[in-house]
C-alpha cells in the first residue's frame, strides 16, 4: 500500500496532492528567499539561502524535473551554500564596519525601487500573454536514462565544454584564493 | 495550475535577487542575489519544459543542469575573489574595493 502510493507520488504527484505540492514549496521559496535578502546578519543571510535552495529543489521534482531537482539539492545546499557560509567564516570583519549598509550609489530604496519596476514589467508580460495561460498537460517525466543518452549523446560537447569550464574555474579559484608567495 | 503562476513566481524570485544585488554593499549578499537571479532562470527552464507540447525533448532539462554547473564554478570563483580582497583590504564591502593596484 505504502509502496503504491509512493509510486504514484513519484509518476505523478499532481494527483496524490494536487497543485498544492509545487505552491507550498514556492511560498517557501520566496519567503525564505525575500528574508535572505533583507535580514542583517550574514549568516542567517546565508541559511535562509539554503532554506530556499531547498524548496527549489523541490519544487523542480514537483514540476517532474525529479533529476534536476537532485542535482540542485547536491550542488547546491552541498556544495555552494556549505562555500558561502565558509567565505563568511573566513572574512569576518576586523573591525565594526557599517553592517548591512547601503551601496553609496544606489541604497536599499533604489535597489527595491529598481526590483519593483522590473516585477511590475515581467508581471505584466506574463499575465498579458496568451500563451502563459497554457493549462497544465498531463504529467510528463524525464527518465534518467533518456538524460544520460541525450547527454552523452546531442550534447556531448557542450558537456565537455562544461567539464573543462568547471575545471579552468576551480584551478583558478585555488589559485587566486592561495596565500601570496614570499 | 497555469505557466502564469510558475513564470509569476520565478519573476518575484528574481527581483528579490536583482534588489539585492543591486542595494547591499556586502560582497557576499551581492553574490547571494546573484545566486538568486540564476535559480529564477532555472525555474523558468523547468516550467517552459513541464508546459512544453513536447516534453520528451529534454533541452529545458540540458540547459538547467548546464547552468546549475556553470553556478558553482561562479560561485566558487566569485567567494575566491571575495576571500582575496579581504586578504588585501581587510574588507568584503564592494565600495572598499576601489583600486585597480594598491
Amino acid at each position: 500500500m505504502t509502496c503504491e502510493l509512493f509510486k504514484t507520488f513519484i509518476a505523478d504527484p499532481m494527483k496524490l496532492v494536487g497543485e498544492w505540492f509545487v505552491i507550498l514549496p514556492a511560498v517557501v521559496l520566496l519567503l525564505s528567499a525575500a528574508a535572505a535578502v533583507v535580514v542583517r546578519n550574514l549568516i542567517h543571510a546565508a541559511l535562509l539561502l539554503t532554506l530556499s535552495f531547498i524548496a527549489l529543489g523541490i519544487t523542480f521534482i514537483a514540476l517532474g524535473a525529479e533529476f534536476v531537482g537532485f542535482v540542485q539539492l547536491l550542488v547546491y545546499v552541498g556544495a555552494v551554500a556549505m562555500i558561502i557560509v565558509f567565505a563568511i567564516l573566513l572574512t569576518r570583519p576586523d573591525r565594526l564596519t557599517k553592517s548591512g549598509s547601503a551601496l553609496s550609489g544606489i541604497g536599499p530604496a533604489g535597489g527595491a525601487a529598481v526590483g519593483f519596476a522590473l516585477l511590475a514589467a515581467l508581471l505584466a508580460f506574463i499575465f498579458s500573454s496568451p500563451m502563459a495561460r497554457k493549462p497544465l498537460p498531463a504529467p510528463v517525466s524525464a527518465p534518467v536514462a533518456a538524460i544520460g543518452e541525450a547527454l552523452m549523446g546531442d550534447y556531448v560537447v557542450a558537456l565537455i565544454a562544461i567539464g573543462v569550464l568547471l575545471t579552468a574555474a576551480l584551478v583558478g579559484a585555488a589559485v587566486i584564493a592561495m596565500e601570496d608567495k614570499p | 495550475m497555469t505557466l502564469q503562476i510558475v513564470l509569476a513566481i520565478s519573476a518575484v524570485l528574481f527581483a528579490l535577487g536583482l534588489a539585492a544585488a543591486l542595494s547591499r554593499s556586502n560582497a557576499i549578499m551581492i553574490l547571494i542575489g546573484i545566486e538568486l537571479m540564476l535559480g529564477a532562470a532555472n525555474l523558468n527552464f523547468i516550467a517552459f519544459w513541464r508546459f512544453s507540447d513536447n516534453p520528451s525533448d529534454l533541452a529545458g532539462i540540458m540547459f538547467a543542469i548546464f547552468s546549475i554547473a556553470v553556478a558553482a564554478a561562479e560561485a566558487a570563483v566569485g567567494l575566491a575573489i571575495i576571500i582575496l580582497v579581504h586578504r588585501r583590504i581587510k574588507s568584503v564591502e564592494a565600495d572598499d574595493a576601489s583600486n585597480l593596484k594598491g
